[in-house]
């Protein structure tokens, strides 16, 4: 079986899809013949030309202004943002335009577009290049907010925000670009707001997003040796957010750990844990909700300090043996 | 403004006492002098009354709590004045505190918050009812029917989870089961199963509420005049050196008197003459006789009486009650049964003052009434002895050689031997005997 990396996966589904539908394009920073700053589109100018591949100017406002015009006369641009930090820059035509526009005009125009873009910290890049932001959308009717966390799932969900027709924000872990799984060759579509379970356990669920899904896997891999299951829960995407399954999960295990890697305070993970005490699952929590998410503070460039801002793997861990243990039900 | 109802200090010594019964509601109407609460000190059940008119606003404690002398109990005001939730502490500097208190409308900001901060504080830690449990756990408990403030939690700080609740024995039960069950007040979790999984059926239950129903019982904690007895008999049953002497008395010739005097003292007093007049009125007089049975002690010295003040065992339902009969020697038959009269009927209506049972020298305990043919009576302290009276039978009684049937009662003396030596104690037996026998030397 073919494994290709998380990079070559966003890769492959953006050329799948450019091949067949002429109305895709892409625009963006240095994403023509530098191939985008995380080498995403390498190679793609070669094969669609610079009309396909657009290199735009350094402004997150026109980039995504122009996508927004484009994708009202019928077109379907993907923007690609260098550093999903630079959304800021890009908030007026995302939140004010986008988001509105088919609202607005009763449904006679719509907005079609992906705006694709790395975050996250990890690499060093520091307090403006590392950030989580994507509570901010996801706050906003009318956008979509995609985070997957693998490549398989990366490929199948960008076919799905492509054939959307509502503005979709797409995130991209800069560390998960160099990891590898096995993805299906062929073109397929994962649909938006359908949670995956990455692992299955019955003593604790951890709803994790992004790069926490693979904390939370590795943390379970380690309670597994201590005799606790740990269930980890993947939404994929936050709009839609799929409650079913999260509530599922709650009502069979009935202890919640819940992992983001953007600033807990206003994070997203609050929105998750008041679905759930909201919902019928709230009769089968049998600990209080523990969430986790990175400190109140701008990212640090100290590598150390940087790795200590994030949750890590011993984190969930940690919070998941202190769950179970009040009143492990015996077996 | 409200004025604060204490726990009165009744004696020196008094350092709480027991709230025995509120009489008034909150809410409701009190005028000075009415009767507000009743209490129990070591001593005595007395009433508090009223001092002020107006609304009871706040009462703070419940019958049976203990409660320091001088401490608020609750406030009597108009309605609609603010009282404190939580009764005032004693302090003994209360003016001063009070002064402070009407001065804090102009202190600084941070007193106040420091107080209400205080008083969150209390209101968090005061609600004891209410169970630390997760949501896992109260649908466990709801879906098993199980009252969770019943369960211990072994989570943080108690909480209870979903496996303490699982952990409680599962009742299973039929649905008539369980009605039959709610009728009777049973606890399931009480009742053993005898079904599939020990489901409880109707039978079951049936049999725990006819075995409950044979067992019946009830339980009821001392208080008041009752515990005081109970202290106080077994106090002196285990200080006191009791002996008792059992005498029989005939009583042909006093029965006879008690026929011929009966019209006579019941035209002078409407009430009817009763043996227990006779004895009374008999008993002073031998008492009279024998000075060194007219005793108290103290564990030290003895007192000697001039005077016979009587007191009569009276038992009202479950209670025993000894009003005493003031120099009982020196009364005539006719003040003996009114006063006598008077001291039943107050014992009746529980109305008796303290000093009305207070001051005897000697008790009769009359079980005449009953098939009784001797007990011993448990003396009264600090009184030196008892004379118990038991039922009268007619009985064959020799006279002259012959068997004669006559009315016989036995008369029982119980003394402190530590003070009444046994010579002493049959010599008064003996003088009551003949008194009672031959009540025409009464007149010698």
């Amino acid at each position: 079986m073919r494994e290709i990396t998380f990079v070559e996966a966003v890769r492959e589904a953006l050329s799948q899809e450019m091949r067949q539908n002429e109305d895709v394009f892409m625009l963006g920073e240095d994403i023509g013949v530098y191939g985008g700053a995380f080498g995403v589109s390498r190679g793609m100018i070669e094969e669609f030309g610079k009309e396909r591949i657009r290199n735009t100017p350094i402004s997150e406002a026109a980039i995504s202004g122009a996508a927004v015009g484009a994708a009202l006369t019928g077109m379907r641009p993907i923007v690609e943002l260098q550093f999903s930090d630079f959304i800021t820059i890009a908030m007026d035509n995302l939140v004010n335009q986008a988001a509105k526009i088919r609202y607005m005009y009763g449904g006679k125009g719509s907005v079609p577009m992906v705006l694709r873009t790395p975050a996250g910290s990890g690499t060093g890049a520091a307090a403006q290049h590392s950030q989580s932001l994507e509570a901010w959308v996801a706050h906003v009717p009318g956008l979509k907010v995609v985070q997957p966390s693998t490549a398989s799932d990366a490929k199948g969900l960008l076919k799905a925000a492509i054939d959307d027709n509502n503005p979709v924000i797409f995130y991209e872990h800069k560390l998960l670009y160099k990891t590898s799984e096995h993805v299906p060759e062929e073109q397929y579509s994962i649909p938006l707001g359908q949670a995956d379970v990455k692992r299955s356990g019955k003593d604790v669920s951890i709803i994790a997003t992004g790069i926490m899904v693979h904390r939370a896997l590795e943390a379970a891999e380690e309670l597994e040796k201590e005799g606790v299951e740990v269930e980890v829960v993947d939404p994929r995407t936050l709009v839609p957010l799929d409650t079913e399954t999260i509530i599922n999960s709650v009502k069979k295990t009935g202890r919640v750990i819940i992992a983001h890697e953007a600033v807990k305070r206003g994070g997203f993970g609050g929105e998750i844990a008041s679905t759930i005490v909201e919902s019928e699952a709230f009769d089968f929590l049998d600990a209080p909700i523990k969430r986790f998410g990175a400190a109140s503070v701008p990212i640090p460039y100290n590598p150390t300090l940087e790795k200590a801002t994030v949750p890590s793997a011993d984190d969930l861990s940690a919070a998941a043996r202190e769950v179970v243990s009040y009143a492990k039900q015996e077996v | 403004m409200a004025k604060e109802i204490f726990m009165p200090k009744l004696s020196s010594t008094m350092t709480e006492g027991t709230l025995l019964e509120w009489f008034k509601e909150e809410g409701e109407e009190v005028e000075t002098g009415d009767p507000v609460f009743e209490i129990m000190t070591d001593k005595i059940n007395i009433e508090v009354e009223a001092y002020e008119d107006g609304i009871l606003l706040k009462k703070y404690y419940k019958s049976d709590d203990i409660i320091p002398v001088n401490q608020v109990v609750g406030y009597i005001g108009e309605t609609g004045e603010k009282v404190p939730d939580t009764p005032p502490l004693i302090d003994d500097s209360e003016g001063e505190a009070a002064g402070e208190a009407e001065e804090s409308d102009e202190t600084p900001r941070t007193s106040a918050s420091e107080e209400s901060g205080e008083k969150e504080e209390l209101e968090t830690s005061g609600s004891p009812d209410k169970v630390r449990a997760t949501p896992a756990a109260r649908a466990a408990a709801r879906e098993k029917e199980i009252d969770i403030t019943t369960i211990k939690g072994s989570g943080p700080k108690g909480r209870i989870h979903a496996a303490d609740v699982t952990a409680v024995p599962q009742t299973a039960a039929t649905p008539l089961a369980k009605r039959i069950a709610d009728d009777h007040d049973v606890n399931l979790q009480e009742v053993k199963g005898s079904g599939v999984h020990q489901k409880i059926n109707k039978q079951d239950v049936l049999n725990v509420v006819s075995s409950s129903t044979e067992e019946a019982q009830t339980t009821e904690k001392l208080k008041g005049v009752r515990k005081i007895t109970a202290e106080r008999m077994s106090e002196s049953a285990s200080a006191i050196p009791h002996v008792t002497m059992n005498f029989s008395v005939n009583m042909t010739k006093i029965a006879d008197m008690k026929k011929t005097l009966g019209p006579t003292i019941e035209e002078k007093t409407g009430r009817r003459l009763s043996f227990n007049d006779l004895f009374i009125f008999i008993t002073a007089k031998a008492l009279k006789r024998h000075p060194e049975l007219n005793v108290t002690f103290d564990g030290e010295t003895i007192t000697y009486h001039e005077a016979v003040h009587m007191g009569t065992a009276v038992a009202i339902d479950e209670k025993l009650f000894v009003p005493v009969l003031p120099n009982a020697e020196a009364s005539s038959l006719t003040e003996v049964k009114n006063n006598s009269a008077t001291l039943i009927e107050k014992s009746r209506s529980q109305s008796l003052a303290v000093e009305e049972m207070q001051g005897g020298t000697f008790t009769i305990s009359n079980l005449g009434m009953y098939a009784i043919d001797s007990f011993n009576p448990i003396i009264n302290q600090p009184q030196g002895a008892i004379l118990g009276i038991s039922a009268i039978e007619d009985k064959p009684v020799v006279v002259n050689g012959e068997i004669t049937v006559q009315p016989v009662t036995t008369c029982s003396l119980s003394f402190d031997h530590r003070i009444i030596n046994g010579a002493p104690a049959a010599a008064f037996c003996t003088t009551l005997k003949q008194l009672i026998e031959e009540p025409y030397e009464l007149f010698v």
